[in-house]
């Protein structure tokens, strides 16, 4: 029988929350030692002593009536749920407590058990998550497995319109257009079952509802939130209004700079018109007789006409495919044949510098299907690349390779000046010749490889440069082998 | 036929100029006109062949090439459509209005006369 009580005793001492037993008359009968770590008192300043010690002056007034309803219904229950309870320490201060009361009948007597539990701990953490859910930038609303919304923040109430009292409790689907109201239940089980942090909807343009009945795009990013009430879903809701404002401006200014570099490239193009005509009829003696002397300064400024031309017209391309305008017209094309038609353009060329050009061409690789005169523009800007840095009497060869089952490969290797490993990435940027000196002997518009890129990408291909200074480089189109225009962009 | 008359309608004399020096030198008797509606007004026998910019200051060598077409008189006459703007679609739009061919500048004078040779021996 002693050693009953003993484990009683012990049970009661070692018991997690502070335990105080009061009779009728709020008298404090028993008490175990987490109370007395509680509040700060030791058993004997509290035994005999009247419950209301424990509690701050503004609720003692009203407690021996609550304390009188609980005798005349005496069950296991909460104290005052919804309320915020605090308990007193001897020293005076507060902390706030979560109570469960039960009835306990001994020798005939009924007495009161009051478990007292201290929420500074918890309380905090409560605090610091509501403050980070206040000071978060975006709308945060915090819904349950059913669908209601549990929590919201004060963003949540600028943003749509409502207050908080109006939300809590209501069905999420409140805030959603009524197009999507249907569908969503479904998405919010789908959640629940596979619950992790991602965006709602990606690809999909989602809409919130104001309570005034405007709606306006916004962006979705979920995260499980799990609490003692289970798992709940925290929706953090941004306003996307003014970045699509913005890109939508950032479009309509990047279309305007190509429609006035298109409209630039024809303005310039109609005065060479005459500049060239007009020179190369004198040239060729249509005027009448001209002097070698005068043929030789007419040929050097209708190169000079022609560099501009080259130049006039990469600079309407690039702003063909900025604005999606670049045409391509894919069909199936011999590459050996195409290979040659650009090595006879470039025959010349290449012949006053004595350079050797070596085509090799994998023979099963043909017909492929691409723009033929965009895939010459691309092996023309290589080729044409190549003759200019290779020293005379160096060799050029052009190699073309399946890369895999869906690509195939360009590959134009030179045996010229190569390019310093700092200075491939500014290859294929518009006016970024590259200069020190060397680069600057070789005449350019500096547009070639920044739309050769372009015309690649344009194919859904890539480029690639290897290059060892002062050995020579090897520039690199890999193309799909079928390539098929989406009429995604454009018109 | 064996008229080998080419009309030249081109708003900036300077090039149209040099388009009448290049198809006169090549052996072909020119005619000139600059703007729309001198083409429109033009009356008597028409000429074998319309070398039209098609930027014109009152009306659009398209619109032009269209309105032209409707007069019988100007059924088999060869039109070529000659721009500076080589935009996406401009050389579609330029046969759908009823020109024969397409050449944009500056001018090849190679492939002008190529051109104007293959059109007018075909007619």
């Amino acid at each position: 029988m002693d050693t009953q009580i003993e484990l009683f005793r012990n049970l009661f001492d070692t018991a997690p929350d502070a335990i105080v037993i009061v009779n009728r008359y709020g008298v404090i009968t028993l008490i175990n030692a987490q109370t007395e770590k509680l509040f700060k008192y030791s058993r004997e300043e509290l035994v005999g002593q009247p419950i209301e010690r424990l509690i701050p002056e503004r609720y003692r007034s009203k407690h021996p009536k609550h304390r009188a309803g609980f005798f005349a219904d005496p069950r296991v229950r909460g104290m005052g749920s919804n309320l915020e309870l605090y308990g007193l320490r001897k020293d005076g201060s507060e902390f706030p407590v979560e109570i469960s009361l039960s009835p306990l009948e001994t020798d005939g007597e009924l007495l009161v058990s009051s478990a007292i539990r201290d929420l500074t701990g918890r309380r905090r953490a409560e605090d610091k998550f509501r403050g980070l859910l206040e000071s978060a930038p975006d709308a945060m609303v915090i819904v349950n497995k059913d669908g209601r919304i549990m929590l919201v923040n004060v963003q949540t109430e600028k943003l749509f319109g409502y207050t908080r009292e109006e939300l809590v409790g209501q069905w999420v689907e409140l805030l959603m257009p009524d197009r999507f109201r249907r569908a969503h239940p479904g998405f919010r089980g789908g959640y629940f079952i596979e619950p992790r942090v991602r965006s709602m909807g990606s690809g999909l343009q989602l809409f919130g509802l104001r309570k005034d009945g405007s709606e306006f795009p916004i962006e979705i990013s979920l995260s499980p939130l799990e609490t003692e009430d289970g798992i709940l879903v925290s929706s953090a809701i941004r306003d996307t209004t003014e970045r699509r404002r913005l890109e939508q401006k950032m479009q309509e200014a990047s279309r305007l700079k190509s429609e006035f570099l298109a409209n630039m490239s024809h303005e310039l193009r109609t005065p060479l018109n005459a500049i060239i005509g007009f020179n190369e009829l004198v040239c060729r003696g249509k005027a009448g007789p001209i002097s070698e002397r005068q043929q030789e300064f007419l040929t050097d400024s209708l190169n000079s006409a022609r560099h501009l031309l080259q130049l006039i017209n990469d600079i309407l391309d690039l702003s063909k495919v900025e604005a999606g305008k670049m045409d391509f017209r894919p069909q199936p094309v011999e590459l050996e044949r195409l290979v040659g038609e650009v090595r006879d353009v470039l025959r010349g060329l290449a012949a006053t510098k004595h350079i050797r050009i070596e085509i090799d061409v994998e023979a099963s690789i043909s017909p492929v299907v691409v723009d033929p005169a965009r895939v010459k523009q691309i092996l023309y800007n290589f080729l044409s690349n190549a003759i200019k840095f290779t020293n005379d009497g160096g060799s050029i060869v052009v190699r073309i390779r399946g890369a895999d089952p869906t690509m195939f490969r360009i590959d134009v290797e030179d045996t010229g000046i190569g390019i310093a490993p700092e200075n491939i990435d500014k290859l294929f940027i518009e006016f970024q010749q590259l200069d020190g000196g060397r680069a600057k002997r070789y005449a350019g518009t500096g547009l070639g490889l920044a739309l050769t890129k372009r015309i690649v990408h344009g194919h859904r291909g890539h480029v690639e440069v290897k290059s060892t200074l002062g050995t020579g480089s090897t520039f690199s189109a890999i193309l799909p082998r079928k390539f098929e225009v989406e009429e995604l962009h454009g018109e | 036929m064996g008229n080998d008359r080419i009309l030249i309608v081109d708003d900036n004399p300077t090039n149209l100029k040099l388009a009448y020096v290049i198809l006169e030198s090549a052996g072909y008797e020119i005619s000139t006109a600059i703007n729309a509606a001198e083409v429109l007004a033009l009356e008597g026998e028409p000429p074998a062949m319309i070398m039209m910019d098609i930027q014109l200051p009152d009306l659009d060598g398209h619109e032009l090439t269209r309105r032209l077409r409707r007069d019988p008189r100007y059924k088999n006459v060869r039109i070529v459509a000659l721009t500076a703007y080589a935009m996406k679609g401009d050389r579609e739009k330029a046969l759908d209005a009823g020109c024969d061919d397409y050449i944009t500048k500056p001018i090849n004078i190679e492939l002008l006369l190529a051109t104007v040779e293959r059109l007018l021996t075909r007619a």
